[in-house]
């Protein structure tokens, strides 16, 4: 299935666009997508770890299972002030 | 109540006037700034990203935080996003309560929160270079303690 993912600050600025199309396989986890950026995004391996996911505007564990049309937001460590 | 996130100049006036109550007696009113140095490191400017949406509820949440921890009377949040030259105020929190001590302890506690969940992220472009600043990794997600997001 197809997750519409939106990107922010130094995740944004390595991919290029505010957000991507991910294909993950039904009952794929936050984990599983951070994995899926990672292939089809290489300069961002480094930063997975660090990518905290949220959907429908809220913080999700990586162990969340993701849901065809899910508002999925891929969050770096946050830094506002 | 007020909370925004905006591209513009971020006025302290109106924000003051929607959390002043007629039982306030205190209002505490904190300037985040952007600054001139960081790391020994020459600041040239800022740059402030957003998700919009989910910043306000965001801070909304710590809005209700306040309000369960602090007997305050009114709570409002502005951050401002893009380009801030040094001087500019990237955020302003202002509470009000009937006294000054919870007036100052909960802006304390607003601010120490922001930081740790409000989905806002700040670059510094300095001299030689420019780098997405690590803050918080907000809880409910994610493992691994972060590795630097500089470029």
């Amino acid at each position: 299935m197809n997750v519409n993912v939106r990107l922010f600050a130094g995740l944004h600025q390595m991919v290029g666009k505010r957000e991507i199309i991910l294909d993950i396989r039904e009952g794929a986890t936050v984990r599983q997508l951070r994995e899926r950026l990672g292939e089809e995004y290489p300069v961002t391996q480094a930063f997975l770890p660090t990518l905290v996911c949220a959907v429908g505007e809220e913080y999700v564990p990586g162990d969340y299972v993701l849901q065809e049309g899910d508002m999925v937001a891929l969050i770096p460590p946050v830094s506002g002030g | 109540m007020m909370f925004e996130i905006t591209a513009e100049p971020l006025d302290p006036g109106p924000l003051v006037a929607a959390v002043r109550r007629d039982e306030s007696g205190a209002v505490a009113l904190f300037y985040g700034v952007a600054r001139n140095e960081n790391l020994g490191r020459k600041v040239l400017w800022l740059e402030y990203d957003a998700y919009p949406e989910m910043a306000i509820k965001k801070m909304r949440e710590v809005a209700d935080e306040v309000r369960a921890k602090f007997p305050v009377t009114g709570v409002g949040i502005l951050h401002r996003t893009g380009r801030l030259e040094i001087g500019e105020t990237s955020l302003l929190v202002a509470v009000s309560s009937g006294h000054r001590k919870e007036a100052f302890e909960a802006c304390h506690f607003a601010v120490d929160r922001i930081k740790q969940i409000v989905p806002v992220w700040k670059k510094e472009v300095f001299e030689g270079g420019e780098e997405w600043i690590e803050g918080h990794m907000p809880e409910a997600g994610a493992e691994g303690t972060g590795t630097g997001i500089a470029d």
